[in-house]
């Protein structure tokens, strides 16, 4: 599900642009500004290897830590529909992660590996995890509002250039839409339901707006890193301007069902057609990243006791002679 | 359809199937994201939300043909001593080697069940058994291989699965607990008895267990009383956790 | 000290709320070997390649390969097929398909007779 813009890379500006064979890197980025995919076994630049397995890293880890905070409610959903709706939802975002930590692999890092990255809080996650579900509608407004703005980044990401992303993508943005049309129908009923429902709407919303507006990453500096990326198509958008399309799409759906934004100066400007909002403070999106949100902990505790329950059944599952081979597509 | 004693009859017999479908769904969902390999997370997931489909099938078949209360409000408004589940599915996940021993067993026991209600005279039944039967399929054959990888595994599994095997066998005998007036709805065609049912899962288990390498333990005593509303300390957490937003306003939409 | 959740799940696993970063928990390949999932959707369909599971055996292979890529949408078969038995061209060799578009001895448009047939009809007119 939950593709954040935002691809956390605080070595990335002290490494040297690495130097590739002139000649292999012509033709590779010939292939890509062609509009041709790049495959698993292709010749590719050091650069791009490491960045896509970094951006499609924690695109997973974004997957399997994005389904403890809806997974809160998931026994405690109210009614069958709801119920059955959640489960299969989370089940979903498990799912994504499989997917993703899949395509991953065929750039040849271990499954195990990355699990491990994430359990050490070497890798990182999208930040709007880091969040608590408080009640069942904050169900709503992640289901809703941050499916919403994780599609526009998937959607962005699956026209990109590396093969085994677009077609994990191509499946995970399907998926999404059914996610997105779910909590936009979780979101309505509570906004047009009783004024308990509509307080606890509301209410949940002034939780994320924050998060939300962060979901995307603070402005890019245009690099020399940065283009690179977008010539490679690793990158396919900025940060603002992936944000400004998820504004103005959802504004509206927000305002129609008569909720306030908390955010006094969002408003669009009339002669660029541009978003302008208040400062969503940065400085916290920060601390967040290093480690000091409200659940990070918390998160990767439940990730860690996962894996270390689960390990005396693959321990009795796993045989001696098997072993495994990088998968292929 | 039928005589008001033996519509009664039918009535619990559906509601205590779906109670125990939905509390053991319930249960089982409790592991998602939190299972011990990605695969198998998303599978035991399918699997708890068939079951609550189930639930689901069950209670739509008291509410359209029996007169009885919406399913939402059967499921979510009864408290403990009006539920009629197995104490079996109750019980916390526990390990994986609990559930998965809990798993096996239930659903043998069902898909025996649902096959003998493909045949039921009560038409309602018979059309949903057979819909859920390729579902049931999938989860005894989850079932089976998971309990044999793990019997075969290495001396750990094998002696977590016998262990869990002596602690769930008792409880699971309670899916088979008699009710009142059963021998209407022999008589009538819509069940073949417990008894019977017991007899040929027991049959299935043993033999499949022993191909596994796994003893039943068949002096065990049965741990009976949920079909009469008596519960282990368990289920009325476990209802308070299942209801807590829909109460907040059981006349609201959801 | 346990961890306080708002998840009643996480509460039950009675977490410790000790520093969560330590050393690795998984050993290498503790997440088994992977399979080939191909996928076919009705009678009559080709079988397509869908991506892949990690799986002990054949048989676990099969089993989430059908919660994995048989969850939505239409199924009716599945092939589940160890990773280490697929060989694989290189795509350093696409160069041996190179020239296939110019063969057009295998093309049907490599057989125009329009002209032909055109050019006998107006001779015979003419006649």
């Amino acid at each position: 599900m939950y593709g954040g813009g935002y691809i956390h890379n605080d070595d990335a500006r002290k490494e040297p642009m690495q130097q590739d064979d002139p000649v292999m890197l012509a033709e590779f980025e010939a292939r890509i500004a062609r509009g041709e995919k790049i495959e698993p076994r292709d010749w590719m630049p050091q650069a791009y290897r490491k960045q896509l397995v970094r951006m499609i890293e924690q695109h997973a880890h974004s997957e399997i830590i994005g389904a403890l905070p809806e997974g809160t409610w998931i026994t405690r959903a109210p009614g069958f529909r709801r119920k059955l709706a959640l489960m299969a939802k989370v089940q979903d975002e498990v799912g994504h992660a499989q997917l993703l930590y899949s395509a991953a692999e065929t750039l040849g890092k271990s499954r195990e590996d990355m699990i491990n990255d994430l359990i050490n809080g070497k890798s990182k996650y999208s930040n709007v995890f880091n969040y608590p579900a408080k009640t069942w509608a904050d169900v709503a407004v992640i289901g809703f509002l941050i499916d919403a703005a994780a599609i526009v980044n998937q959607v962005a990401n699956s026209k990109g250039s590396y093969g085994p992303y677009c077609r994990a993508l191509e499946r995970i943005c399907y998926e999404e839409s059914f996610h997105l049309k779910q909590g936009h129908s979780v979101f309505v009923y509570l906004a047009t339901g009783t004024p308990v429902q509509r307080q606890m709407v509301q209410e949940a919303l002034n939780r994320w707006w924050k998060p939300i507006m962060h979901f995307f990453g603070p402005s890019d500096t245009m690099s020399q890193h940065t283009e690179q990326l977008m010539r490679w198509k690793v990158k396919m958008a900025t940060n603002d301007d992936m944000r400004q399309q998820f504004l103005t799409m959802y504004v509206p759906k927000i305002l129609e069902l008569g909720l306030t934004i908390p955010d006094q100066e969002l408003k669009k400007n009339p002669e660029t057609g541009k978003w302008q909002f208040g400062d969503p403070d940065w400085n916290e999106f920060f601390e967040v990243i290093k480690g000091n949100g409200p659940c990070n902990s918390e998160r990767i505790a439940v990730r860690k006791a996962a894996e270390r329950n689960g390990a005396w059944v693959r321990a009795a599952l796993r045989k001696a002679d098997e072993h495994y081979t990088i998968p292929l597509a | 359809m039928f005589d008001p004693k033996t519509t009664a009859a039918l009535k619990k017999m559906l509601l205590v199937t779906a109670d125990d479908h939905l509390i053991l769904g319930h249960r089982n969902s409790e592991w998602t994201g939190l299972g011990p390999i990605l695969e198998e997370d998303i599978a035991f997931s399918s699997i708890a939300q068939d079951k609550i489909g189930h639930a689901l099938g069950l209670y739509s078949i008291l509410h359209e043909h029996l007169g009885e209360a919406d399913p939402d409000t059967l499921a979510f408004m009864r408290n403990e001593k009006e539920f009629f589940s197995a104490q079996l599915v109750e019980f916390p996940i526990g390990e994986y080697d609990f559930s998965l021993m809990r798993h096996f067993l239930f659903d043998h026991a069902a898909q025996i069940r649902f096959d003998h209600w493909a045949l039921s005279s009560y038409e309602p039944l018979a059309r949903l058994a057979r819909k859920v039967k390729g579902e049931i399929k999938y989860h005894v054959f989850h079932a089976n291989t998971w309990v044999k990888q793990l019997a075969e595994g290495n001396e750990e599994s094998k002696a977590r699965m016998q262990s869990a095997l002596n602690e769930v066998y008792p409880l699971a005998l309670g899916l088979f607990e008699t009710l009142e007036d059963e021998q209407l709805l022999i008589e009538n065609g819509i069940h073949k008895g417990e008894l019977a049912l017991q007899q040929l899962w027991t049959n299935e288990i043993e033999q499949l267990l022993g191909n596994f390498g796994l003893k039943v333990p068949t002096q065990a005593e049965a741990i009976l009383g949920g079909r009469k509303g008596y519960h282990t300390e368990h289920l009325q957490p476990l209802l308070n956790e299942m209801t807590e937003v829909f109460r907040v306003d059981p006349s609201a939409e959801w | 000290m346990k961890i306080q959740s708002l998840d009643p799940r996480v509460n039950r696993l009675a977490l410790d709320a000790a520093n969560p970063y330590e050393n690795e928990v998984l050993q290498k390949e503790e997440h088994f070997q992977t399979y080939q999932v191909f996928h076919q959707k009705k009678r009559g369909d080709k079988h397509v390649c869908v991506g892949i599971v990690h799986a002990p055996s054949d048989e676990m292979a099969l089993v989430f390969a059908k919660e994995q890529y048989a969850r939505r949408g239409e199924t009716t078969n599945l092939w589940v097929v160890n990773t280490k038995n697929v060989l694989a061209m290189d795509y350093d060799d696409a160069d041996v398909f190179s020239t296939t578009s110019e063969k057009l001895y295998r093309d049907p448009a490599g057989f125009k007779v329009n002209d032909k047939i055109e050019a006998y009809k107006k001779s015979r007119i003419d006649v």
